[in-house]
């Protein structure tokens, strides 16, 4: 595992980002997280957590087509990178092994 | 509804369009429109405006200002533009710098200082977790005419209250939780052949529930339990038991042998308790029945903690009622004694929170402290910083005329104003950081003298270092603004086409300076003529006859306790000290004045209250201490009768009672027993000053009876020659009367001064201040001279080559110092005479501020300011023309 360390807010937006594709952008992954995740994040905390993960390399921007909606505005597009995708497997698969770890308990009568 | 309803709120959108990198604000911006938009639809307008504002200001963070790679890769360009130009100015101009940074970094060091105090003064006994519920008990007296020296209030407030108060009140008022006696007394403690005379604290075990001193060793809970414990701080451990573990060792008190159980840190210097021995006050000799039951006995100061749920007002009813309930007679007899009027309370007890008490200063108590010095040392500091402002101020404007063409080519380039002024601006705030840096290191190298100066103990700490650092950097910034704000308006404010064309002259316009330097000037007379007065004053303490030989007189307790045994110790110390040549007489007496004890009876003459201080001393006490008398004889050694109810009286008792003839009175200083016949009179002794010079001469008398006290002290007269070996000897023969107590001496004389030492304190803290500031602003004159004279050295070789010889052009340019001194002095000398009015006051005996103190003040004064001026001056006038005129 690299030694740049990911907090979990930061880990829920890149795999947001991973999960949207095309269409991540900051409205779209605070929608995201509140209809799959059931939790009210901040605009502002997500986007300011984007581009600290687009410092560390973890995702990609660029800006998208032009607009009707929102004033017009253009969309800042996030697409994870190899980096990013790299990371993300390497902290599910250090945390399944932590998991393997854990004495499994069976419910009684299942 | 119209559409315009629906937009969103333009002010957070332009303020983020402010600090927002531009590259990232469209991103954002349309992402904040789209969710506005969706929470119009989904929560409704006001919801949504709500939530766009709250996300703006979220985003108002550093991870996202500093992003502003393009905008702030401008200003760090001109940022380091302002850091070089700034640099190579500093360093360019070396003493204009120098006088800068030395004034200013004075001054920060001075707020720091004062910064320091205050905090400490502010932390006093803050550190107890009960100290929101801890009640300092004391006494509230009506005293009436009797205060009539003390303004205001006929009442007065000490804090000894009853022996009995802390265990009544934790029986019988349900607020109090804890209470606890803190009685301070000396005793003599022994291990072995260790003997000394320790200063020590009678409480209850209650004490170490309420109080906050952490324990070394010994069970909290079970400590004092028995009259024979003893609780010691580890220094006081460390004297009598070496490096050995102390607990459960025996230190012996008198007969009685004392079981150390406990070992508690000694109080920091910021606690208004302060204790090295613990003793149980259930062992003390003062602590029986009959003091118990005397609740006009006030001596004994008490503390008690009431319970969390406990609102202490409920305090005062019950303190009434306990007073009522136990001195309803006293308070009767009080009261028609006293004649105190109907609705006034002859005696109450009253109470303030624990942490108030360090600056209550109109109740007595060990380490209180007057806030209005700190207000005086802060007012100090700011003075000294102004003065370095002003520096920085005048120097910059008189020198304006070297950096026209800087501006003037500036601008000419396309400088704007306010970036000129950002540059000016810049240039002071970085010295004033330069100036930060050496302060910080002053403050380092001065705090020990300061400690000495006000008498604290303050450390710096890692844990004041942070809000240290900030309040500096806060300072700093603020004088360099202060200081810079104005030569930066007025510097940038030149017109490129005047400056570069060179009709601009090469005078200064000095018309904002001018004023400066009188308010520097008048400052530092203010601090001249305190000082000079001050040190007056002092002088006059320290050398007036005070009625008797107050040198070469050494005191020594018998340490024999309030017993007849003590009579005797004395009786014995001088038929040895006969052997020694250079001891010429011994005396005995209760209370060595210039301390803090002495005996004050009161009684009653023809119904008014009069109060008279009163000594017992032996027959050699008058001619020891070389007292004139005026009338009358001596007490005669070998008359017994001079032993049974006789005493000699002082000039001023005379006046006080209004005798003609003060040998064929009586008096009766009793008040218990107003019938009885009183004392004969058999002499009359000159005043002499048995109090410091702050008070008058009371009323005094001395007397040989033993029923008016004992004799507990020695003084001992001895000559000049070879005192170390003198006492020596003294101690030789002491050891030999009363083994294994503690020989313990002090010289008379510095006792007397020690009674001053508050009043030295300040006398040092003046002129510590008043050097700096003439220091500084000597500096600042120093710079301002050598400009001017440079301004004028065209001016100066015509006036030589016109014939113009040394002495005239010396006049020609300090004329205007001495008038802008003379004027600055006038301006001074009426505030310096009233505050130092009022300081004098505080001494009965004064000297009288005549005119030539301020004579000398502003001599003093000018020869330094000519001093500072004259190196420029005499340099100016001694080039030669030839070398002048090529000038320019």
């Amino acid at each position: 595992m690299s030694k740049e360390y990911l907090g979990e807010f930061e880990e829920l937006v890149l795999t947001m980002v991973g999960v949207l594709g095309e269409e991540a952008y900051g409205n779209a992954i605070v929608t995201e997280i509140k209809d799959r995740v059931g939790r009210d994040v901040n605009l502002s905390a997500v986007h300011v957590t984007l581009y600290r993960l687009e410092d560390k390399g973890l995702v990609k921007s660029h800006m998208g087509g032009a607009t009707n909606s929102r004033g017009g505005r253009r969309k800042r597009i996030f697409t994870i990178t190899n980096a990013g995708l790299a990371m993300l497997r390497a902290m599910k698969e250090a945390r399944m092994d932590l998991w393997k770890l854990i004495p499994q308990l069976k419910i009684a009568g299942s | 509804m119209k559409k315009a309803n629906h937009d969103p709120p333009r002010w957070p959108l332009r303020f983020l369009a402010w600090f927002c990198p531009p590259w990232l604000l469209e991103g954002i911006e349309g992402d904040l429109l789209e969710q506005f938009d969706d929470d119009v639809r989904s929560a409704g307008i006001s919801v949504a405006r709500q939530r766009l504002y709250w996300n703006v200001l979220r985003l108002f963070r550093p991870s996202i200002i500093l992003r502003n790679r393009f905008l702030f890769s401008l200003h760090s360009i001109m940022i380091r533009s302002y850091i070089t130009v700034a640099s190579r100015n500093i360093v360019k101009r070396k003493l204009y710098s120098f006088i800068n940074a030395v004034g200013l970094s004075i001054g920060i060091a001075f707020c720091i200082l004062i910064y320091l105090f205050i905090q400490d003064e502010s932390s006093f006994d803050k550190f107890h977790a009960n100290g929101d519920y801890i009640y300092r008990m004391h006494s509230v007296m009506y005293t009436g005419s009797r205060a009539a020296d003390k303004q205001g209030s006929p009442y007065e407030k000490i804090s000894q209250v009853q022996l009995a108060l802390a265990p009544t009140m934790k029986a019988e008022i349900p607020e109090v939780q804890y209470a606890t006696h803190f009685c301070t007394n000396h005793a003599i403690l022994r291990k072995d052949d260790k003997v000394f005379n320790e200063s020590i604290v009678y409480v209850d075990a209650d004490f170490f529930r309420m109080f906050s001193f952490p324990m070394q060793a010994g069970n909290v809970d079970k400590i004092f339990t028995s009259k024979d414990e003893i609780v010691l701080t580890p220094a006081i451990a460390e004297k009598y038991f070496g490096t050995s573990p102390a607990l459960g060792q025996v230190l012996m008190l008198g007969d009685r042998s004392l079981t150390v159980t406990g070992i508690i840190d000694a109080p920091p210097a910021n606690s208004s308790l302060q204790f090295q021995v613990l003793l149980p006050v259930e062992g003390w000799g003062a602590y029986h029945q009959r003091n118990l039951d005397m609740w006009m006995n006030l001596g004994f100061p008490t503390f008690v903690q009431l319970y969390p749920s406990a609102t202490a007002a409920n305090l005062q009813p019950a303190l009434d009622q306990l007073t009522h309930k136990y001195m309803k007679q006293e308070l009767t007899q009080w009261r028609e004694r006293d004649k105190v009027p109907a609705g006034e309370e002859p005696y109450r007890i009253g109470f303030l929170k624990l942490t108030d008490i360090h600056l209550a200063k109109d109740i007595g108590w060990d380490k209180v402290s007057d806030p209005q010095y700190a207000w005086i040392l802060g007012g100090i500091a700011v003075l000294i910083l102004l003065i370095a402002c002003i520096n920085y101020i005048s120097l910059a404007l008189t020198s304006s005329a070297r950096r026209r063409m800087e501006v003037g080519v500036r601008k000419v380039i396309g400088a704007y104003r306010r970036q000129l002024v950002y540059q000016f601006g810049f240039e002071s705030v970085m010295l004033a950081l330069l100036s930060m840096v050496i302060g910080f290191i002053l403050v380092v190298l001065f705090l020990p003298a300061f400690n000495q100066f006000t008498g604290k103990d303050i450390a710096l700490q890692a844990t004041n270092l942070y809000t240290l650092a900030g309040i500096s950097i806060g300072i700093t910034v603020l004088v360099g603004l202060l200081a810079g704000c104005y030569p930066a308006l007025y510097l940038s404010g030149f017109r490129p086409v005047q400056v570069l064309k060179g009709t601009f002259t090469a005078h200064l316009s000095a018309g904002f300076s001018r004023p400066l330097i009188i308010m520097q000037f008048a400052f530092s007379s203010f601090l001249i003529i305190s000082s000079v007065i001050m040190y007056k004053q002092m002088e006059f303490v320290t050398t007036k006859d005070l009625g008797y030989n107050q040198h070469q007189l050494i005191v020594i307790p018998t340490q024999a306790g309030w017993r007849e045994n003590s009579n005797l110790v004395i009786e014995q110390f001088r038929n040895r000290a006969a052997g020694i040549p250079s001891v010429v007489s011994v005396a005995g007496t209760d209370y060595p004045f210039a301390g803090n004890d002495w005996m004050v009876f009161g009684y009653d003459v023809n119904g008014t209250q009069k109060a008279t201080y009163g000594f017992t001393v032996d027959a050699h006490y008058i001619k020891t201490l070389g007292i004139d008398m005026v009338m009358g004889r001596d007490f005669d050694p070998n008359n017994f009768a001079d032993t049974v109810k006789t005493i000699i009286v002082n000039e001023a008792l005379v006046k006080d009672m209004q005798w003609t003839d003060p040998l064929h009175e009586r008096l009766n200083f009793h008040g218990r027993d107003p019938q009885a016949e009183g004392s004969r009179i058999i002499g009359v002794v000159k005043d002499f000053h048995f109090l410091s010079l702050a008070e008058t001469i009371k009323p005094m008398f001395l007397t040989m009876d033993r029923n008016d006290g004992r004799l507990t002290n020695m003084l001992v007269r001895i000559d000049a020659k070879n005192i170390p070996a003198t006492i020596a000897q003294l101690k030789k023969d002491f050891a030999a009367i009363v083994p294994g107590k503690p020989f313990e001496y002090s010289f008379l004389d510095e006792n007397v001064s020690q009674q001053y030492a508050s009043f030295n304190r300040w006398m040092n803290i003046m002129s510590l201040a008043t050097g700096f500031a003439i220091l500084i602003s000597c500096l600042g004159l120093f710079g301002l001279a050598g400009i001017n004279a440079v301004n004028r050295t065209r001016e100066i070789g015509i006036r030589k080559v016109m014939g113009a010889n040394l002495s005239n052009i010396f006049i020609l340019l300090n004329r205007q110092f001495i008038i802008l001194s003379l004027v600055a002095w006038m301006l001074a000398a009426p505030l310096a005479w009233y505050s130092m009015q009022q300081w004098l006051a505080k001494f009965q005996f004064h000297i009288t501020m005549s005119w030539y103190l301020f004579a000398i003040a502003m001599m003093a004064g000018l020869v330094v300011a000519l001093a500072a001026v004259s190196y420029h001056t005499v340099k100016a006038a001694l080039v030669n023309p030839s070398e002048s005129l090529k000038y320019e």
